[in-house]
C-alpha cells in the first residue's frame, strides 16, 4: 500500500516516481496506489494544485498520469474520503518533503480527517504559491497540519522534493528552464509544475557538451608578440623598398591589391594574379580533402604563432604598405611579406603546389612555382632555396601529420582568416593547407624533396636577381617555425641557444639539401630537379632502399591526394580500358 | 664472403702502413685498436661509395662509373674535390698527350713503314 510505495520511494525518489508513473494507470485496482503516488509526486505543490483544479480535465494528456491520480484525490476528497488512503495521500502531498514512510504513513494515518481540510489547504496554498517555491509551500503546509514529525526532515524533504520533481519532469518530458522562473501563480498545471521544477531544480542539466567531451576545443592561443615581430617586419621589410622589381613578383597572395594599386608595375601583376588564382585554387583544394571545417579547429598552437605573425604581417603589410609607402613600395613590402607568408606560411601551399605540378598540371603549375621561385628570389638566393626546401619538408610532414595534427592548422586559419577577409585569400588557405600539413617530428627532408622538382630547378637560376637583405627575415622566420615545432616535441624547456643552435642546423641541411638536388638535376644533364633526382637523394640518406621503394614512402606518409599525383598507377587503378 | 674478408684484410693492412707514417710523421703512436677501427670504416665507407657511385652513374643513364660520378661523390669535402678535380685534369691532360703521341706515333709509325717499305722497294 502507501507505506510499500513510500518505502520504495526512500531508496530513491526516481525510482519511486518511476514507479508510481507505472503504477498509474489502472485506476480502480490501484486506487491507493496511484493516488498515493500522485500524492507523492504532487506534494510538490504545483501539479497537485493543477490537478486539483482540473479533476477531471487532465486525464489525457500525459501530466494525467499524475492528473489522474491527483483527479482521483480529488474525487475522492469531494467523496470525502472514500478511502483512507486519500487522506494518507493527502497529507503526504501536503509533506511535500521526499517521500519517507515512516514519516508520512503515521501522519497520514493520524490525519485521516483533517487531510481534507489540509488538502483543501495546500490546494489552496499550492494554487497560490505555484509559482513560488516548494519551500514556500511545506512551510505552509506543513504549519496548519499538525504532522509535527514531518517537519524535522522537511529541508531533506524539500531537496528531495525538487530532485523528484526535477526527475519527475525530466521524466515525463517536461520543459525545463535551468534558471529559477517565477510564473503568475494563474500557470496552467504544466507551467507551474514547470516553475516548480524550475525551483526545485537542484541538479543541473548535464550540458550536452560534456557528454561529448571530445568536441570540447581548446581556444586558439593568440600570441601578443606578433605586434612586436609584426613591426620589426615592417622595418625590415620598408628597407626592402630597394628591390621592387624583384619583390614585386613574390607577391602572390597581394596579387589583388596590387593589381588595384600598382598598374604601373605590369610584369608583376600578372604572376600575382596567377598565382593568386592558382594558389586559392590550390589552396582551397589542398584544404579541400576535409580540412577546410578543421582548419578553424586547428589552431596550431604550437606554430600559430610562427603563423599567426606571418599571417598578421602578411595582412598588416597590405594593409599598412598601401597606406603608407607609395604603389611601389607596397609591392616590395607585399612581395617581401608576401614571400614570407608564402614561403613560410605556405610551406604546405607550396609543398602542395609543387605536388601538383608535378603530377597533373605541369603547365598550370609551372607559372606557381616560377612565381614561388620569383619569390624565392626576391628573398635571396639561400633563404629562398631554403624556403623551399622547408616548404618542401613542410608539405611533406604537414601531410604526414595531418591527420596527427589537427588542430594545428585551426589556429592559424582562424586568426589570418578574421583578418584576410579582402584579398589575402591566398594567405590564409596557405596557413591552413600549412596548418593541415603540419608533421610533427622534425621537418624530415628526406620527404620533402618530392615536391621541389620544379621549384628547385628554377631556383638557382634565379637566386642572383634577390637581395640578401629580405632573405634573411624569412628564411629565419621559417626555421623558427621549426624550431618551435623542435621544442614543442621536446617536451622539455628548452634554451634560446638550443634552439638557435637548431635553427643554424636546418639551415645548413637544408642548403645542403637543395644543393644535392641541384647537382643531381646537373649530373644527370638536366636543368630541372625531378623525382629521380629526389629519389636518388633519399637513397642516399637510407630512406629508400631496395625494400622500401619510394613508392612506398609515399603511400605511407602522403595523404591519397598526393599519392594519386605522385604515383599514376595509383590513380588509375580503377579504370578498365577495353583491350584493343 | 671470403672475398669480403680478404678484401678487409687487404684493407687492414694498407691503412695500418699508412697509419704507421702518419704516426713517424707526427710523432704520435697510434693503438692497434685505433688502426682497427681505422680500417673497419674506411672498409665500410668503400661500401658506400661503390653504391653511391653505382647510383650516380645509373641517375646520369650510364652503365659505366666515370670521373663525373667520383666528383659528385667527392664534392662534401672540399679539399678532397679539389684534389680529386686537380688530379683528373692532369689525367686529362696526361690521356691528351697520350694520344697526341700516339697519333703522332701512329703516323710516324706508318710513314715509317712506308717510307721503309718505299726505301726498301727503292732498295
Amino acid at each position: 500500500m502507501a507505506d510499500g510505495d513510500i518505502s520504495d520511494n526512500e531508496p530513491t525518489t526516481r525510482t519511486l516516481l518511476r514507479r508510481v508513473l507505472d503504477t498509474e494507470a489502472p485506476r480502480t485496482p490501484r486506487r491507493r496506489q496511484s493516488t498515493r503516488a500522485g500524492v507523492q509526486r504532487t506534494p510538490l505543490g504545483t501539479p497537485f494544485s493543477m490537478r486539483l483544479r482540473s479533476q477531471t480535465k487532465t486525464t489525457a494528456g500525459r501530466q494525467p498520469h499524475r492528473a489522474r491520480s491527483i483527479g482521483r484525490l480529488a474525487h475522492i476528497q469531494t467523496r470525502g474520503q472514500l478511502k483512507e488512503q486519500t487522506p494518507r495521500t493527502l497529507l503526504e502531498n501536503i509533506l511535500l518533503t521526499a517521500p519517507e514512510s515512516s514519516m508520512v504513513m503515521p501522519e497520514s494515518a493520524v490525519k485521516p480527517v483533517p487531510a481534507p481540510q489540509v488538502v483543501q489547504v495546500v490546494q489552496f496554498s499550492r494554487r497560490e504559491s505555484s509559482p513560488g517555491s516548494l519551500e514556500l509551500q511545506l512551510p505552509e503546509l506543513n504549519a496548519p497540519t499538525t504532522l509535527a514529525p514531518g517537519r524535522l526532515t522537511s529541508g531533506r524533504r524539500k531537496k528531495r522534493l525538487r530532485l523528484s520533481e526535477f526527475q519527475q519532469g525530466m521524466d515525463q518530458e517536461l520543459p525545463l528552464s535551468q534558471g529559477p522562473v517565477t510564473e503568475p501563480p494563474g500557470n496552467t498545471g504544466a507551467s507551474s509544475l514547470s516553475s516548480s521544477l524550475n525551483l526545485t531544480f537542484a541538479t543541473p542539466l548535464l550540458p550536452q557538451s560534456v557528454q561529448r567531451p571530445g568536441l570540447a576545443r581548446r581556444p586558439p592561443t593568440r600570441r601578443a608578440v606578433d605586434v612586436g615581430i609584426f613591426l620589426q617586419d615592417l622595418q625590415d621589410t620598408s628597407v626592402a623598398t630597394a628591390f621592387p622589381d624583384t619583390v614585386l613578383e613574390d607577391t602572390q597572395p597581394f596579387s589583388q591589391p596590387l593589381i588595384g594599386r600598382s598598374p604601373s608595375v605590369h610584369h608583376s601583376l600578372p604572376y600575382p594574379s596567377l598565382s593568386a588564382e592558382r594558389t586559392v585554387s590550390r589552396r582551397t583544394r589542398s584544404s579541400g580533402p576535409g580540412l577546410q571545417n578543421n582548419s578553424p579547429g586547428k589552431p596550431a598552437q604550437l606554430l600559430a604563432g610562427k603563423a599567426e605573425e606571418v599571417d598578421a604581417l602578411a595582412m598588416r603589410f597590405p594593409n599598412t604598405s598601401s597606406g603608407t609607402s607609395g604603389v611601389d613600395g607596397l609591392e616590395p613590402l607585399l612581395g617581401g611579406v608576401g614571400e614570407e607568408v608564402e614561403e613560410r606560411m605556405e610551406e604546405s601551399m607550396s609543398l602542395s603546389e609543387v605536388k601538383e605540378a608535378t603530377g597533373a598540371q605541369a603547365s598550370a603549375r609551372a607559372e606557381e612555382p616560377e612565381a614561388h621561385t620569383e619569390v624565392a628570389e626576391a628573398e635571396g638566393s639561400w633563404g629562398a632555396i631554403e624556403e623551399k626546401e622547408l616548404e618542401g619538408s613542410s608539405g611533406d610532414k604537414d601531410t604526414e601529420g595531418r591527420t596527427a595534427r589537427p588542430e594545428l592548422a585551426s589556429s592559424t586559419p582562424e586568426f589570418p582568416r578574421a583578418r584576410q577577409l579582402e584579398f589575402l585569400e591566398p594567405a590564409p588557405p596557405t596557413s591552413t593547407a600549412v596548418g593541415l600539413f603540419r608533421q610533427q617530428v622534425i621537418p624530415a627532408p628526406s620527404l620533402s624533396s618530392e615536391p621541389l622538382e620544379p621549384l628547385s630547378a628554377r631556383l638557382p637560376t634565379r637566386l642572383q636577381t634577390a637581395g640578401p637583405r629580405l632573405r634573411q627575415d624569412p628564411y629565419k622566420m621559417g626555421l623558427s617555425h621549426y624550431a618551435k615545432l623542435f621544442s614543442f616535441y621536446a617536451k622539455m624547456p628548452m634554451e634560446k641557444k638550443a634552439l638557435e643552435m637548431v635553427e643554424k642546423c636546418l639551415d645548413k641541411y637544408f642548403q645542403r639539401l637543395c644543393d644535392d638536388l641541384d647537382v643531381f638535376a646537373a649530373h644527370a644533364g638536366r636543368k630541372t630537379v625531378r623525382l629521380e633526382d629526389l629519389e636518388l637523394l633519399m637513397r642516399r640518406q637510407g630512406l629508400v632502399t631496395d625494400r622500401v621503394s619510394l613508392h612506398v614512402l609515399v603511400e605511407q606518409h602522403l595523404p591519397l591526394e598526393y599519392r594519386q599525383l605522385l604515383i599514376p598507377c595509383a590513380f588509375s587503378g580503377n579504370t578498365v580500358f577495353p583491350a584493343q | 664472403m671470403d672475398f669480403k674478408k680478404r678484401l678487409k684484410a687487404a684493407v687492414h693492412y694498407t691503412v695500418g702502413c699508412l697509419c704507421e707514417e702518419v704516426a713517424s710523421d707526427k710523432e704520435v703512436q697510434l693503438s692497434r685498436q685505433t688502426i682497427a677501427a681505422i680500417s673497419e670504416v674506411t672498409f665500410r665507407q668503400c661500401e658506400s661509395f661503390a653504391k653511391d657511385l653505382e647510383m650516380f652513374a645509373r641517375h646520369a643513364k650510364r652503365s659505366t662509373i666515370n670521373t663525373e660520378d667520383v666528383k659528385l661523390l667527392a664534392r662534401r669535402s672540399n679539399s678532397l674535390l679539389k684534389y680529386i678535380t686537380e688530379k683528373s685534369e692532369e689525367f686529362n691532360v696526361e690521356r691528351k698527350t697520350k694520344k697526341k703521341k700516339k697519333l703522332e706515333d701512329e703516323n710516324k709509325d706508318s710513314l715509317e713503314p712506308a717510307e721503309a717499305g718505299g726505301v726498301g722497294s727503292e732498295n
